[in-house]
């Protein structure tokens, strides 16, 4: 045996070569203290996370190859095997050498297997192409990759005729068909009527295929034993093969081997082969490595365990915690089960008892239920559950159904983490991948047990590269199982003796800015939990009346700047306590030196800030620390946390010993602290960080991709909240007049005024800098009737855009539902989108069509600027407004709050007459509007009403710290998508793999098709060759691939669906169909989009080179044009030279220009543009997709320079370009300009689909409508400052994020500067406001105005800067305490 | 059904153990990068040994089930006399399964909570003879100290510490990942083989096993710097002295998943 196995597991020689010579791209994220000059860029080392091929895993068969010995008579029969679980190759390894050893043996059998995932490599590929020439036996199990079937099926389809057995167990359709076994084949899978190939056609219903398939192996060979036939005897042995399969032991691969050898290998006939029947397990049950059984019955399992000898008392008393397993029966069946008896250990070791349950199917929702739940009193057996299985919880590989997954876990009600055991990677290929956890398992063990509610992707398994064997990675292990016993205390604690830590953030650190989210009120938020914690019994005591009182108390000194330890010191932590608490403290010091350090620190002592009331702690969180290095925010790829970071969280876990931390709002720094993107290990930081706390965040509900990085770097339980309720941002000041001059002329203009009127509009709009927008003619000019209603069409068309802008007013309180009326500017955005999957018709569809008009043409007429159309549309929206007031009306009690809305429906619903909405449309002229179509919608809108209202954003907060299940829920827009509603859900992404979907390629094209045009107008007729354009997480969530599916049509490419419906194949759109040439693209994909969709990185970069590759002329194909050129420039090939796609080296976020802005730290603009060139230069390769994320500067430039338009997208109606840093952040306009031989400038372009009528605007249009609506508007910042110290401080930070705009386009126009001075400076009255609401906001207000004018971004009048200049002591002096 | 599970399961893992050697071989304690595997003389178990196990419960259907498996010290002696840490590392986990009881022998691997059942004075002499023949430089009282004072009690500091885990050079931050096993240990007593390397206890199952061997009564107050108590090792020697080395040797494949 020794020789069989020393012999063929010789590692190629290849191999430790590769490791040393092969790609040093990426450098390291820490500063390499051993190599000082790495500071200057040009010596920068760059090393490579991946070795070798450049693929995932460098694995072969060759160690899963078995030759028997020489000498022999006997027949050889050969086996080559293609499985996804590596679990078999020990125990088939295993019985193919007891085969080899028997002395009565009457066959040599040589075997060579292959992981789904090694096919991958060209060179893995031809040698299984090789094997299979000569191969007896073919044998493949759960090949769901699609990629990776094709290559299977292709393979194996041309030997399929020669071989003597092909056997496929659960797969793809298209490798199930390949099933050969005598007379029985498959290969009219899908078509045939027979009742067996039916269960197979079932396979669209998911996990119910692998199910049904178990049930016939269990119930058919008893009646194909009386089946004479010789194609039931084959249909029979396949059911047999299958059983064996399934049972996975050595012995039973046995004498599967056996069987379909003397069966049907033809060497074999006339030899008696003699074989035992496959010897069956359970299919679910209880397992645990010292029981003597396997248990069907969870008492009979709990006697068992009360017998144990070698437990203590400790772990048999009822009190102990007791945690389920959900483990794979294939594990346990092939003997591959020490990572499970290493979970089991650790959670005995700790106090734990284990329920550890398993099935054989892909449906655990059953066992779950069967095993957890008490039959009885229907409470839960366990305190927390923790799948090991990695995969959902219904569907495994194949299709899930996570509605079923959901309604079990709902009845269960623990907490529910799901681990995940290395799969396509070995464990030294993990630790080396700054990726982490193998794309493909990401979407499949990490995104889709996300949509069940499962928590905490923690790698807990590695893979042994020779064996394939599972084992436990020790620190993962421990890190999962104390995390799932402190879930599982929560429910154990009784709620005064829970300890909560409380954490806000501060961005950027000032103290104006302590508990910044976003949309969120976080002290009246915090106050408003606290106070209703407190009435259900936990300890806040000491908590002050008022919120004012409490951000009094926390920030201790308002007035004091924040670096100065004036914030509220809780705790000081001595440089020895931090040390001893910390054990990763020395990996910081590489970047900051020994602590103390001076972040978060007196010199001496480490500073953790907040204040304590009872048991509940609420803390700053520490910031970054390199806000304000300019240093630091140009070179590093990302630095570690600095000591005071890691302070405060060793303060929450071990001195304070929370037993939850809940971050309040969107979003902090600990879940963007380096490390690897999916699957931490232990010297990731986030993961260090965190420690074992069981964390709760709570998130806005339409940040479902930043949720999604807290959840898997950080291991929260995201919470949603509702973005404030949005309004119409209306009309003001001379806006206003426009409106009402508009209306005048309307009704005056056939009377000999019109002119006079028009001449006032023309003005006013001057007035209103509106001649950018509207091509205004001269006040004085002669102008005929019809182009006096143009002019005034497109002034109103304009004014109209601004006044039905939605805008969140104000900030969410958590516990504070929006009142009825604050809903109704969402409902009415709701009610204006088509759903035809639904069947319902939008209301302004329904409107204009008793008219005789079809939407869609009266929003064309209406951008075109003709009157009557834009009069109409105005009408329309009007009427829109009005219905849905008057239905919301009917729901409201007299305080304004919606009550009861089902019961007041359903009276409603039930007269027709007395609809409100039928009511108030008799009175306009659409009173004929279709009563049934408005019924429909209305039922919809009253139930989106009920879930605006619903309030569950502080039942579910209570129910996780209960060590509840939070039911999961999608984020996103809750106009586009109002299953987002209610809010106070544990929010998830989406399968990364769905996208883009069918409907998103339709809007993607009308977009693209909407700026091609847009941009051939601006540049002379000529097509653009190139559009560099962003790709962001959240908005391709909310839109399902929207802008995904952009980049596509813009290369003219269209996505292909498998059999499941995942995206994973791109292909060409001929020119004919397209009609235009091929635009070439430069994407730069934020980090929070490469972490969530890599996949998609994947197919876009395949897509790239694939056109790049077409044989096309290269005037109307401009990725080849292109390429051709780099290639030759850069003497690189072709595919080397299409790289597009571009975004931050892995675990790094953003160019941090946003970081600069803010914080005022930049010297001009060319930094700026370096610090966008050195972040966000890494390329993602579909030919070395292992390798991760690699730097291309010299690529991304050349790709740049040949840009004619910048392009972003609006994602939602509530978030537009000066709401946040990240849009100018990612923003490449004047790089581009930079970059450009000719030093044009290119246009840009923003895209906003928000609404039912998309546009594609210029970028200066959006940031002009952005500061009319926002920061000019005052229904905007009054909304804001009634929030007070945070509404200030929202303001400010529109002022600095328009700066931002200003730096990286150029294209804020001066006025927007010069109205906002007048607007806050100039007011004396708002003036004092702002500075007493909040100085250091204030503060920073003013010191923007300064920069904007230093900057040469605003030219004013000498008197405006002297006032603002004199205003920044003044307040300085005042924050100072220095009274004049 | 639930006992007929029992009877299959149970043959398998017989199976197992008795007709996987190589495959068991082929585990890797500290699981890495493939080396070749050294001829070491464990091939010379035989494969065709008969069955050698008594059954785990007495349900299960009975082979011949022979005695226990030797719990001998001889062998362990002899190997270390031979200063052949290689074998000697074998039969220290050999008897450690040996040592924990019949289900421990079943299984082919110690369960935490069985260490309790392991006699202080065994365990102990079988520390001894590690000392006693590696200059006081290998052995679980050894590895205690390291652990509790070097490693603060830390596993991956221990492991790092005794050269069980190596560090990846390709890595962009600083990681370790466990040697594999048997290439990348070190079989002799040099200068630099680190302190406490052998014996072996493997982390394939994590990490509990080795805690509660080092804290066995047997070396409490070893990391105390306590002088052990050779009365004690003596009666060790004693109680488990002779017996049939040649069955406990035939009985255990070199099985390093425990």
């Amino acid at each position: 045996m020794a020789s069989l196995l020393s012999s063929s597991f010789i590692t190629p020689p290849a191999k430790s070569d590769q490791l040393s010579q092969k790609h040093y791209f990426l450098h390291s994220f820490l500063h390499k203290k051993t190599n000082p000059s790495s500071t200057s860029k040009s010596a920068l080392k760059f090393k490579c996370s991946a070795i070798g091929n450049g693929l995932f895993t460098q694995t072969t068969q060759e160690v899963r190859r078995i030759v028997p010995e020489e000498n022999s008579n006997l027949p050889t029969v050969k086996i080559v095997y293609v499985v996804l679980e590596a679990q078999y190759q020990s125990s088939l390894s295993a019985a193919v050498q007891s085969l080899n050893r028997d002395p009565s043996k009457f066959a040599s059998f040589e075997v060579v297997g292959y992981l789904v995932e090694e096919l991958r490599d060209p060179d893995n590929y031809e040698a299984f192409c090789k094997d299979l020439e000569d191969a007896n036996i073919f044998i493949g199990s759960l090949i769901f990759v699609e990629e990776l079937a094709l290559k299977v099926k292709a393979a194996v389809e041309k030997e399929r005729e020669r071989m003597d057995a092909v056997l496929v167990f659960p797969s793809m359709p298209e490798v199930m068909r390949l099933n050969k076994l005598g007379s029985f084949s498959m290969s009219q899978l899908g078509q045939s009527k027979s009742p067996f190939f039916q269960l197979f056609k079932r396979k669209k219903q998911g996990a119910g295929f692998a199910d049904s398939m178990l049930k016939l192996v269990r119930t058919l060979p008893k009646v194909l034993k009386y089946l004479p036939s010789d194609k039931a005897q084959d249909a029979r042995l396949y059911i047999l093969s299958l059983q064996f399969w399934l049972g996975g032991s050595p012995d039973n691969l046995q004498n599967f081997v056996k069987m379909i050898s003397g069966s049907y290998v033809p060497a074999l006939k006339g030899t008696k082969v003699e074989y035992s029947d496959p010897v069956l397990f359970l299919d679910t049950g209880i397992w645990h490595p010292l029981a003597p059984c396997m248990y069907d019955d969870v008492k009979e399992y709990l006697n068992w365990y009360d017998t144990r000898r070698d437990t203590n008392e400790k772990l048999k008393s009822g009190n102990a915690p007791i945690v389920g397993l959900v483990l794979q029966r294939s594990h346990i069946v092939t003997g591959d089960e020490g990572h499970y008896v290493a979970v089991i250990m650790e959670m005995e070791a700790r106090g734990a008892k284990v329920i550890p349950i398993f099935a054989g199917g892909l449906d655990f929702s059953g066992p779950v239920e069967k095993y957890f739940v008490d039959p009885f009193t229907k409470k839960p057996m366990v305190n927390s559950v923790v799948s090991l299985t990695g995969f959902a919880l219904v569907g495994g590989p194949a299709r899930q159904d996570h509605p079923r997954a959901v309604e079990a876990l709902m009845k269960l009600d623990v907490p529910y983490m799901v681990a995940v055991p290395l799969v396509f990677q070995t464990t030294e290929e993990w630790l080396n991948s700054t990726l982490g956890l193998h794309p493909i398992q990401v979407a499949l063990q990490v995104a889709l047990p996300e949509l069940d509610g499962g928590m905490e992707p923690i790698v807990f398994a590695g893979r042994d590269p020779r064996t394939g064997k599972s084992h436990a990675l020790h620190k993962r292990v421990e890190q999962l199982c104390i995390r799932a016993i402190r879930w599982g205390e929560l429910k154990r604690k009784s709620k005064a003796e829970k300890k909560l830590a409380i954490t806000v953030f501060s961005f950027p650190p000032d103290k104006g800015n302590v508990g910044t989210a976003a949309y969120l009120n976080v002290f009246s938020s915090i106050f408003s939990v606290l106070s209703d914690l407190k009435k259900d019994g936990y300890n806040v005591e000491g908590l002050p009346e008022t919120s004012e009182a409490l951000i009094e108390e926390i920030l201790h000194d308002k007035e004091a700047q924040f670096s100065s330890p004036n914030l509220n010191v809780v705790y000081k932590m001595g440089v020895r306590e931090y040390q001893e608490l910390t054990p990763y403290a020395t990996a910081l010091e590489e970047n900051w030196g020994k602590p103390p350090g001076n972040l978060n620190s007196d010199g001496e002592n480490l500073l953790v800030y907040g204040k304590q009331y009872g048991n509940v702690f609420i803390g700053v969180q520490p910031t970054f620390g390199y806000e304000g290095d300019p240093m630091r925010l140009l070179f590093s790829k990302s630095a570690s946390p600095h000591h005071g970071f890691a302070a405060y969280y060793s303060f929450v876990e071990k001195v304070f010993k929370a037993d939850a931390v809940l971050h309040f709002g969107t979003h902090g720094s600990l879940e963007f602290m380096p490390g690897k993107q999916v699957g931490m290990s232990d010297a990731c930081f986030p993961d260090s960080l965190i420690g074992n706390i069981p964390n709760i965040y709570y998130y806005a509900a339409n940040n479902p991709s930043e949720a999604t990085i807290a959840k898997r770097r950080s291991y929260a339980n995201t919470i949603s909240y509702l973005t404030p309720p949005a309004e119409n941002a209306g009309l003001y000041k001379g806006l206003k007049q426009l409106g009402e001059l508009i209306s005048s002329y309307q009704s005056l203009k056939d009377t000999g005024r019109g002119p006079q009127i028009v001449s006032t509009i023309i003005s006013t709009a001057r007035q209103c800098n509106l001649d950018k927008d509207v091509d205004l003619p001269d006040e004085a000019a002669e102008i005929s009737a019809n182009e006096r209603d143009l002019v005034v069409g497109k002034v109103y068309s304009k004014i109209m855009e601004i006044e039905s802008r939605l805008l969140p007013c104000g900030l969410h309180v958590v516990g504070e539902p929006p009142s009825a009326m604050e809903a109704v500017a969402t409902l009415v955005n709701i009610a204006a989108l088509d759903r035809p999957e639904e069947g319902i018709t939008s209301l302004p569809s329904i409107l204009a069509q008793t008219v005789g008009r079809e939407m869609e043409d009266v929003y064309r007429g209406s951008d075109k600027g003709i009157l009557k159309d834009v009069e109409l549309l105005r009408q329309i929206t009007d009427t829109s407004r009005g219905a849905v007031s008057a239905f919301v009306e009917r729901t409201t009690n007299s305080k304004g709050q919606v009550v009861d809305v089902s019961n007041k429906l359903s009276s409603i619903l039930g007269f027709g007459i007395n609809e409100p909405w039928i009511q108030y449309l008799s009175n306009t002229k659409f009173y004929r509007a279709d009563r049934e179509k408005l019924r429909i919608l209305f039922q919809f809108l009253g139930d989106c009403l009920k879930l605006v209202v619903a309030d569950n954003e502080l039942g579910s907060l209570k129910q996780a710290l209960e060590g509840k299940f939070v039911e999961p829920g999608p984020g996103g827009d809750p106009i586009r998508n109002p299953k987002v509603l209610p809010t106070g859900k544990n929010i998830h992404a989406l399968d990364p793999q769905s996208i883009p979907t069918e409907a998103a390629m339709q809007s993607a094209k009308v977009v693209v098709e909407r700026l091609i045009e847009r941009q051939k107008i601006d540049n002379g007729g000529n097509y653009p060759e190139t559009v560099a354009l962003v790709l962001w997480g959240t908005d391709n969530i909310k839109t399902y691939g929207e802008s995904l599916g952009q980049v596509l049509w813009m290369i003219g490419v269209r996505p292909v669906a498998d059999t499941f419906g995942r995206v994973n194949r791109v292909e060409p759109v001929s020119l004919e169909e397209l009609g235009r040439p091929r635009i070439d693209v430069v994407v730069n994909c934020s980090g929070v989009f490469r972490d969530l969709f890599i996949n998609q990185m994947n197919l876009l970069d395949r897509a790239v080179k694939m056109v790049a590759e077409l044989d096309e002329p290269v005037e109307m194909n401009y990725v080849r044009k292109h390429a051709l050129e780099q290639s030759k420039t850069l003497g690189i090939d072709i595919r080397e030279a299409a790289t597009r796609i571009f975004s931050n080296a892995s675990g790094s976020y953003s160019s941090n220009i946003n970081l600069a802005v803010e914080n005022s730290t930049w010297n001009d603009e060319k930094q700026l543009q370096d610090m966008y060139l050195s972040r966000k230069s890494f390329a993602f390769d579909s030919d070395a997709p292992g390798a991760g994320m690699m730097e291309k500067k010299k690529v991304f430039e050349m790709a740049l320079s040949t840009a004619d338009a910048t392009f972003q997208n609006l994602d939602s109606s509530e978030i537009s370009l000066t709401d946040v840093s990240h849009y100018f952040d990612s923003d490449p306009t004047n790089l581009v300009q930079s970059l450009r031989k000719d030093g044009k400038k290119p246009s840009a372009y923003i895209a906003d689909t928000t609404t039912a009528n998309a546009q594609v605007r210029t970028l200066s249009e959006t940031v002009r409508l952005d500061a009319r609506t926002k920061l000019l508007n005052p229904k905007w910042y009054e909304g804001m400052m009634s929030s007070g110290y945070e509404g200030v401080r929202e303001i400010e930070k529109r002022l600095t994020n328009t700066v931002g705009w200003s730096a990286t386009s150029g294209q804020v126009d001066n006025w927007v500067y010069e109205e906002a001075n007048t607007t806050f400076i100039q007011d004396e009255e708002m003036m004092n406001r702002l500075m007493n609401m909040n100085p250091n906001s204030f503060r920073k207000l003013v010191q923007t105005f300064l920069e904007a004018n230093g900057r040469g971004y605003w030219e004013t009048t000498e008197e405006n800067i002297e006032k603002l200049k004199q205003l920044y002591s003044e307040v300085e002096d005042k924050i100072e305490g220095v009274d004049r | 059904m639930a006992t007929n599970s029992l009877h299959s399961l149970h043959r398998h893992l017989t199976n197992l153990l008795h007709h996987s050697d190589s495959t068991a071989t082929a585990i890797p304690l500290f699981s890495s990068t493939s080396f070749p595997k050294p001829t070491a003389a464990t091939s010379s178990l035989s494969l065709s040994t008969t069955t050698a196990f008594s059954s785990i419960t007495s349900t299960t259907p009975s082979t011949s089930q022979p005695a226990a498996p030797s719990t001998s010290l001889d062998l362990l002696r002899r190997h270390l006399e031979a200063r052949d840490y290689r074998q000697a590392d074998d039969e220290t986990r050999r008897l450690l399964i040996a040592l924990a009881g019949e289900p421990a022998v079943a299984r082919g691997y110690v369960f935490f909570s069985e260490v309790q059942f392991i006699p202080t004075p065994d365990i102990r002499a079988v520390d001894e003879l590690w000392k006693e023949h590696s200059e006081g430089r290998f052995g679980y009282s050894v590895q205690k100290k390291i652990w509790k004072k070097k490693a603060k009690m830390d596993f991956t500091n221990f492991f790092i510490k005794v050269g069980w885990m190596k560090k990846l050079q390709d890595s962009e931050v600083e990681q370790y990942n466990y040697r594999a096993f048997p290439g990348e240990f070190i079989w002799e007593l040099n200068e630099d083989t680190p302190e406490g390397h052998l014996p072996l206890t493997n982390a394939l199952r994590g990490t509990q096993l080795l805690n509660s061997v080092l804290n066995h009564p047997a070396f409490e107050g070893d990391a105390d710097g306590d002088e052990s108590d050779d009365d004690l090792v003596e009666q060790g020697r004693k109680r488990i002295g002779g017996g049939d080395e040649e069955s406990g040797n035939k009985v255990f494949k070199t099985d390093y998943s425990f």
